[in-house]
Formats: C-alpha cells, sequence, structure tokens
C-alpha cells in the first residue's frame, strides 16, 4: 500500500501527515503528531488504553485505519481536554481521588468518562461501569475512578442548581 | 555498589552538604565520627566509603535552599515519588518545589536494589522520615559549632538553622555543609516513634497532573533522532523448549519500511521505520518451530507428583506424626492453583541508543531495577556495565514483572545490529508467550490434626512449586512440618503482585474453614481460637463487623468468607468477602469485600487505598478469572480476551480498615498483602453460599456449574 498524504484535525488543529492509509490512528498520534498520552496496550480495541474521542464518541485509536477516517472528523485526545495548569473538571476529579496507581490506562478512562458524560450527564454507577467496563486497569483503580467520575457529576450537578 | 567514582562525582556537582544513608543496623568506623571528621564529598576516601560500604540512599544540599533525594527505586506506580515528597518536605520543613527527586538513574543514583515486595513504603517511606529527623539534629549540632551558641538555643527550619523563636541570622545547610559528605545508618525494623507529625498528610500523587494530562513520559513516548521500531516474531510454543526450525524472511523483507529482518538468538526480530511496518513483517514471516515430545496438559497434578523432589524443609516443630497421631480429629485434603501472569497496561518497551562506535550505550527502561537492567544490557551487548547509561522511567505496571526483564538487553542488542537507536515494543502477544515466565501453579497437600474442642494441634503441608511463604505465623500450632518440593520447570517462575504466599495461603485459608466445618465450629470462631496473635483477633472482628458477619441472615446461594495472612511478620491482614452464586449460569458475583490491615503507620491515605483497593482486584482475578492455560507445550492463552484481568463490573463495593496493633509505631507497607486472603475470602465464602469446596483455582463458571451438576 503506497503512503498517501491525510489531513487529520486533532485537538482543534489541522495536520498533513503522509502514512500508508492502513496505518493504526493511534501510531500517527504517537509518532507522527508526538502526542503521546493515548497509549498502545493490545493493539487490538480490548484495553481501551488508546482511547480518544471522534466527534465526541470514544473509540479505539489501535484499530482505526487512518484512511477510514473521514474528512472532517473532529479528533481529540486526552491532550485536547486539559493542560498540566488548566485541568478540565474532570481530570481535576482524577488527581483529587487519586484515581490511578501507573496511570498507563488513565487517558483512555478519561477519554471514555468524557464521551458518557456528553451523552449522559447524570450517569448512576450502573451506568459509569457499564460505559467504562471495557477499558482496562491492571492497578485495580477501578473504585477510585468510579468516586471521581460521581464526584465530578455531583459537582457540575451543584454548579448548575447555584 | 554499582555506581562508579565518575558517576558519583557527577551526580554531587555543586552540592554543599550530603547525608549518606543505609538501611541497616550496622555502622562503619566512619560513621561514629560523623559529626567530628565528616568527609569531604570530592575526596577519594568518601567516594570510597560511600560506594563500598553501600550507603544507599543520599538526600544533598545544594544552594539557594534546593534539596535533592537520590534513590534508585522507581516509580511503578505505588505513589513511591509521593511518599518520599510527603515525608521528607515534612521531615526537613521545605516547600515541594525546593525538593528535587531522582529515581532510577544509573549515572546519578545509587542501587538500592529492586523495587518488589512491598518494601519501599517501609525503607523509603519510614526511613526516610527517621534520616530526616538524624539531619535536623545533625544540623543544630554543626550551627552551635559553628555560631558558638549552645544546641539547646538553636532550632531547625526550612533547610536551615538559627536561634529559636527569632528571626535574625540562619544559616543554611548548604552553608554548614561545605562540601562535607555525613554517613549514617538507620534500620527501620528497631526503629519506633510516637511522633505522628508526618503521618497521612493526605498529599496527592505528585504524577497526578502529569497522569491526567497525558502527560508522563514512559518510555514508549520517548523519541531519540532517527529511532526505528522494533518487534520480535511471538511464538506459540514455550520458549525454552523450542527451536526454530525453517524460516523464510524474504516477504517478510519486502515490506515497505523494514530496514531489517534477522534471526536473533534463535528468535526472529523485525526492525522498521514505523511499528505498524514492524506488526506487517512480523506477520509475512513463515516459521515452523520444533517442538520435543511432551505430553498434554503440561504439569498437571499427576506430572507435579512424579517429578516432585525435596527442596527445603521450610518449618519443622514439635514432632508431626505424633501430634497427628494424638489429635481427635484429622482432615487431610489437596489443593491446586493455576499458571498467572502479570498482564501489565504497558508491554516491555526499551529505548536504547549505542553511542561512540558502539561502545557506550544509553538505555531508557521500564524496570523495577534499572541496575539490573543495566547488568542484562551489558550481557547482551558486551558493553561494560560503566559505559551504559540506564534511565529508569516511571513504570506502566510492573507488579514483579519488571525487574529482570530482557527487553533492555534486547533493545541494546538490536540498536548495535542495526547501528541506529531502537525502540523495542513487545506486543501483547509477546507479552503473554515470549517470557515464558509465570506465576507457579502449585500442589499443596495439607493434613491438620484437632483436639474435638478446636484447638490445633499438629499440621503438615507439603508443597510442589511454591516457595511456601505464608505458612508460618499465622495459627498456634504445636506440631509443624511444611516442605517444599520442586519439579522440572520448562519456563521461568515468576513472581507477581502477593508474591507466592498466594498459592499456599489460598489453600491453608480453605483447608482452615474445612476443618471448622467437620469440627462443626464456626470458622470464624474456629480462627478466632487458634490465631498467633491479639492482632489477628482485632483484625478479625474488624472484618466481621464491617462485614455484618453475625447479623447475616442466611440467604439461598450467598455466603461469606474469611481468610487471614501474615505477610512476612510484619504485615497482618484479615479479609471477609459475601458472595452469591448463580446456580444457572455458575458465575459467583462478589457482593462485598472488606478488608482489615495491621500495617502500622499510615504515610499518606491517599495513595496506600488506592493501592490496597487494587491489590484486592488481583484476589478477585486470582480467585475467580485468571489462568494461563498451557496444551503441552503451548500456551493459548496470548491476549486479554482469552485472559480476564478484573473489570470495572467485577468489582464489589470495599471497606478498608487499618489497625497498628501488632508492631505500633511504624510505617510497614501493604502494597502486595491484601491480594493474599482475599482469595480464601472468596473461597470459603463460596462453599458457605452453595456448600461446595473448590479445590483449585480460578473458580469458574464451569468449575461451579459441573460441581453442582454432580453435587
Amino acid at each position: 500500500m503506497a503512503k498517501q498524504t491525510f489531513n487529520l484535525n486533532v485537538n482543534g488543529k489541522n495536520y498533513n501527515v503522509k502514512v500508508e492509509p492502513d496505518e493504526p490512528l493511534l501510531w500517527v498520534l504517537r509518532d507522527d503528531l508526538k502526542l503521546t498520552g493515548s497509549k498502545f496496550g493490545c493493539g487490538v480495541g480490548v484495553c481501551g488504553a488508546c482511547s480518544v474521542l471522534i466527534d465526541g464518541v470514544a473509540r479505539r485509536s489501535c484499530c482505526i485505519h487512518v484512511g477510514n477516517v473521514s474528512q472532517g472528523q473532529k479528533i481529540i485526545t486526552i491532550e485536547g481536554l486539559g493542560t498540566l495548569d488548566n485541568l478540565s473538571p474532570l481530570q481535576k476529579a482524577f488527581v483529587d481521588h487519586t484515581a490511578f496507581c501507573c496511570g498507563f490506562c488513565t487517558p483512555g478512562m478519561i477519554i471514555t468518562a468524557t464521551a458518557l458524560l456528553a451523552r449522559t450527564p447524570n450517569p448512576s454507577r450502573e451506568e459509569i461501569i457499564q460505559a467504562m467496563d471495557l477499558n482496562l486497569c491492571r492497578c485495580g483503580s477501578y473504585i477510585n475512578i468510579i468516586e471521581a467520575i460521581e464526584s465530578f457529576v455531583k459537582d457540575q450537578w451543584r454548579g448548575k442548581s447555584e | 555498589m554499582s555506581v562508579s567514582r565518575r558517576q558519583f562525582l557527577k551526580a554531587m556537582g555543586g552540592v554543599g552538604l550530603l547525608y549518606a544513608f543505609r538501611f541497616a543496623p550496622a555502622v562503619s568506623p566512619q560513621e561514629k565520627n560523623f559529626d567530628m571528621l565528616p568527609l569531604d564529598i570530592g575526596d577519594a576516601e568518601c567516594v570510597a566509603t560511600i560506594l563500598d560500604l553501600d550507603y544507599r540512599e543520599w538526600i544533598a544540599f545544594g544552594p539557594d535552599g534546593k534539596v535533592s533525594v537520590y534513590t534508585g527505586r522507581t516509580e511503578l506506580g505505588q505513589g513511591l515519588k509521593t511518599v518520599i515528597t510527603a515525608v521528607v518536605t515534612q521531615g526537613l520543613d521545605i516547600l515541594q518545589g525546593k525538593l528535587t527527586v531522582v529515581q532510577g538513574d544509573t549515572e546519578l543514583c545509587p542501587d538500592d536494589g529492586p523495587t518488589t515486595g512491598s518494601s519501599a513504603t517501609k525503607y523509603v517511606g519510614w526511613g526516610f522520615w527517621l534520616v530526616c529527623a538524624k539531619i535536623r539534629e545533625d544540623l543544630i549540632t554543626r550551627a552551635s559549632r559553628s555560631l558558638g551558641i549552645s544546641p539547646k538555643d538553636l532550632e531547625y527550619s526550612n533547610g536551615g538553622v538559627g536561634l529559636k523563636g527569632k528571626k535574625g541570622r540562619r544559616k543554611s545547610a548548604f552553608e554548614l555543609g561545605s562540601g562535607k559528605a555525613v554517613l549514617m545508618s538507620i534500620d527501620p525494623n528497631t526503629s519506633r516513634t510516637n511522633d505522628r507529625s508526618y503521618v497521612d498528610l493526605g498529599i496527592l500523587n505528585v504524577n497526578a497532573k502529569k497522569i491526567v494530562t497525558g502527560k508522563l513520559k514512559y518510555v514508549g513516548d520517548l523519541s531519540v533522532p532517527g529511532v526505528l521500531c522494533a518487534g520480535w516474531l511471538a511464538q506459540p510454543y514455550l520458549p525454552n523448549l523450542t527451536r526454530l526450525r525453517t524460516v523464510d524472511l524474504s516477504a517478510a523483507r519486502a515490506v515497505p519500511g523494514v530496514k531489517m529482518v534477522e534471526v536473533v538468538r534463535g528468535r526472529v526480530a523485525v526492525v522498521a521505520e514505523r511499528y505498524n511496518e514492524v506488526l506487517k513483517a512480523l506477520d509475512a514471516v513463515k516459521a515452523e518451530w520444533s517442538v520435543p515430545e511432551r505430553p498434554e496438559n503440561l504439569l498437571l497434578e499427576e506430572e507435579s507428583r512424579a517429578r516432585a523432589r525435596l527442596y527445603e524443609v521450610k518449618e519443622q516443630e514439635g514432632n508431626v506424626e505424633a501430634g497427628l497421631a494424638s489429635s481427635d480429629l484429622v482432615l487431610s485434603e489437596t489443593y491446586t492453583t493455576q499458571y498467572t501472569t502479570q498482564a501489565p497496561m504497558e508491554t516491555d518497551t526499551a529505548l536504547a541508543r549505542l553511542e561512540d562506535g558502539g561502545t557506550r550505550a544509553t538505555v531508557w527502561v521500564s524496570s523495577q531495577h534499572p541496575f539490573m537492567a543495566r547488568t542484562i544490557i551489558s550481557r547482551y551487548t558486551h558493553i561494560p556495565d560503566s559505559n551504559i547509561h540506564v534511565i529508569g522511567m516511571p513504570v506502566g505496571g510492573g507488579f514483579g514483572g519488571k525487574t529482570s526483564n530482557p527487553v533492555t538487553g534486547e533493545a541494546a542488542l538490536l540498536a548495535r545490529i542495526t547501528r541506529m537507536p531502537v525502540k523495542l515494543i513487545y506486543s501483547r502477544k509477546d507479552q503473554f508467550q515470549l517470557r515464558g515466565r509465570y506465576k507457579a501453579a502449585c500442589v499443596i497437600d495439607l493434613t491438620t490434626g484437632v483436639s474435638a474442642n478446636g484447638r490445633m494441634i499438629a499440621r503438615k503441608i507439603d508443597i510442589i512449586h511454591d516457595m511456601g511463604f505464608g505458612t508460618t505465623n499465622t495459627y498456634t500450632i504445636p506440631h509443624v512440618s511444611t516442605k517444599l518440593y520442586h519439579a522440572d520447570w520448562p519456563f521461568g517462575r515468576a513472581v507477581s503482585r502477593g508474591t507466592s504466599f498466594v498459592q499456599t495461603c489460598f489453600a491453608v485459608e480453605s483447608h482452615v474453614d474445612m476443618v471448622a466445618a467437620v469440627l462443626g465450629i464456626d470458622p470464624l470462631e474456629f480462627r478466632l481460637n487458634n490465631v498467633r496473635f491479639q492482632a489477628f483477633i482485632m483484625l478479625l472482628d474488624a472484618c466481621a463487623e464491617m462485614i455484618g458477619y453475625h447479623n447475616a441472615l442466611p440467604s439461598p446461594n450467598t455466603g461469606i468468607g474469611m481468610a487471614i495472612v501474615n505477610h512476612g511478620g510484619s504485615q497482618l491482614g484479615a479479609v471477609a468477602a459475601e458472595v452469591e452464586v448463580n446456580r444457572t449460569s455458575g458465575k459467583v458475583i462478589i457482593k462485598k469485600i472488606c478488608g482489615a490491615f495491621d500495617i502500622g503507620t499510615v504515610i499518606n491515605r491517599n495513595t496506600v487505598t488506592v493501592g490496597i483497593r487494587g491489590a484486592i482486584t488481583w484476589g478477585i482475578g486470582y480467585a475467580l478469572y485468571e489462568e494461563i492455560k498451557l496444551n503441552g507445550h503451548s500456551t493459548k492463552t496470548a491476549d486479554l480476551m482469552a485472559y480476564h484481568i478484573p473489570r470495572f463490573s467485577d468489582i464489589p463495593p470495599v471497606e478498608i480498615a487499618f489497625l497498628d496493633n501488632h508492631q505500633p509505631g511504624s510505617p510497614r507497607g501493604c502494597g502486595e498483602m491484601p491480594v493474599i486472603p482475599t482469595i480464601g475470602a472468596i473461597a470459603n465464602a463460596v462453599y458457605r453460599a452453595i456448600g461446595v469446596r473448590f479445590y483449585s483455582t480460578p473458580i469458574t463458571p464451569e468449575k461451579v456449574k459441573k460441581a453442582l451438576q454432580s453435587a
């Protein structure tokens, strides 16, 4: 397969990359755009460490060929959600609840939770578990992750009622 | 000590005062005189003493109130850097911004051994607190001499010493040091304190913001100019038993972007510009393995027994045969466990660059022991240790699997062959198959003799394949024999979270419940009657209270089980689990887990709580899900679909209590221990729920259904 030029919109910026169409989006993000927050964990879409938002939906970037990303689709990676000096409220909730140990799965967790909260702003614990269930954390920080998401939701609704 | 004089001096450039210490009871002659004859940092005698006598942790005071901590131990997610930061900023009364923690860099750090066995909090967390106290004391002595003021009129604060209660003139540690090194020995095992001021500072993980923004760099996230990607061909057969018989590399070599496809050390390696090209080339390799004759179902119980030979008599007290003969009731049982693996989310990865015509190497690693990595790299490349710089990056999950991982040496070797920097990334399949090292499946025979009134009299344990940890110091038993056996082992024995307490404690705690059942005594009461330490009674009571053991009304197919462990003599734990068994699907649903842990002083509740919850998650995985399946020579379990690590939906509510009765007054660590009793507690709860004892882990739906059908 010959290399082609693809135009990608990532975190609000447009990039041109020249790769083969079957290049997984994950490696374009990591190696070409140097956005290394999305992690390689399994390469077959099982663990969720590579999750990114594509038009607001959490997708496994290791299983998406660049050639299958449509022109104009908006890709958001963990780097697009907040910065060290300006964390997103959900990122802050993950910090406050120590929702990680080694942190390797965390970007994928935050991306998946962001997608959940966009479609279900006030999820029940069951809904959180169901939405997050295919993101794996070997350290076993699951309860802290649930607590972080729940606390974020609580703060959001408190903010709205005020 | 693996640091060279050159490296030491490099690390110490610009330091005003260095405290080098070790966690040991011994005291060297230089130490005795430390405040009289401090050594100059650059002095040959000083360097030799520090390096030869293994002062393995350093705290250095630089100019501008900066303090640096150097430790070879690495960040695995256990929060070590956070613990050090919490303890040292508090202990030396300095701002977090003034502290630098340098971890796992072989040019800058001393080698203080592998980061394993839950020891880091005890030695680094607690030990550093004791060190800080000594440093404050030493600085006051120095200031007193230098200013001619009595020590009682001086006080330490914020990296310096001044007159008590007055602002005025202060001397910083940097000024007081004037290029001197001070040696210390501290023994965290014997030191106690009532000073609780450092306890539970509640500081957040110091890497937290980087983690949640994707900015924390793991080794795979690094890049150097010209770097190539590399991978191995995973093999379906146990690596130590098989050999590449025929191999056709031509199609792989034709894949665009590929720089090298070769058989290296008996396996196929690919190096290419992009990782996807590596994978494509590996797919194009045609290979056949030769496999020696071995039976299917390798190393199941019968084969283990046939090959077992005595390795060690672990315990021998009283006369076990006489004890059993004099018992009112004797129960003999056999338990078996499965092979498991660490399965960290970050697969083994390393980045290697050779320099100066291949005579030097810089290797970035994900390792629990960067100094061991340096030895491995030297072995693979024949570059001497002193010319290899290993930089330990944050580890994306180690769990015992990244202590001597060969990926470091392999990356350096491929860099040597290609004369280019190489980033070697294990595929998930490699992670399962290539290492060929698994946590040991075990066969454990237990015989216990008790009196009619429920006292343990004698216990005999024969363990094949395990190290037998955790058999001692849990119950009071006059007559004990514990023997360890080894059998042929076609692949490496791996350690993982919970070490080899896991297998034996599952067996012992299941067996204890069965003895109680035969006696007709409640298993909690039976444990309370026989435990070795008062602290266990308090732990069991706490667990029973949290889970509602005494209030629980029996409902169909539900049950509560408990188990205890003594992890290395200093960490005691009890776990209670409530389960419900679905008789149709065979699935064990955990309703709740409560754990009580006697681990001494808690330094940072935020990090220890997430650690304990994680360890309980591991116990759940071992008890119900995880199994590496072997068939003859093949490892059939090669991905995260076949190997079920616990997920969100597998985790029940967890309640935790901290106690401090066993050896009060010192932090003792808790990263692994809760794994261990969780397994026995779940197995015992299943027994209480459906009256079926499972003698092997994991307790899968298939096993449950089969047992219920035959019952």
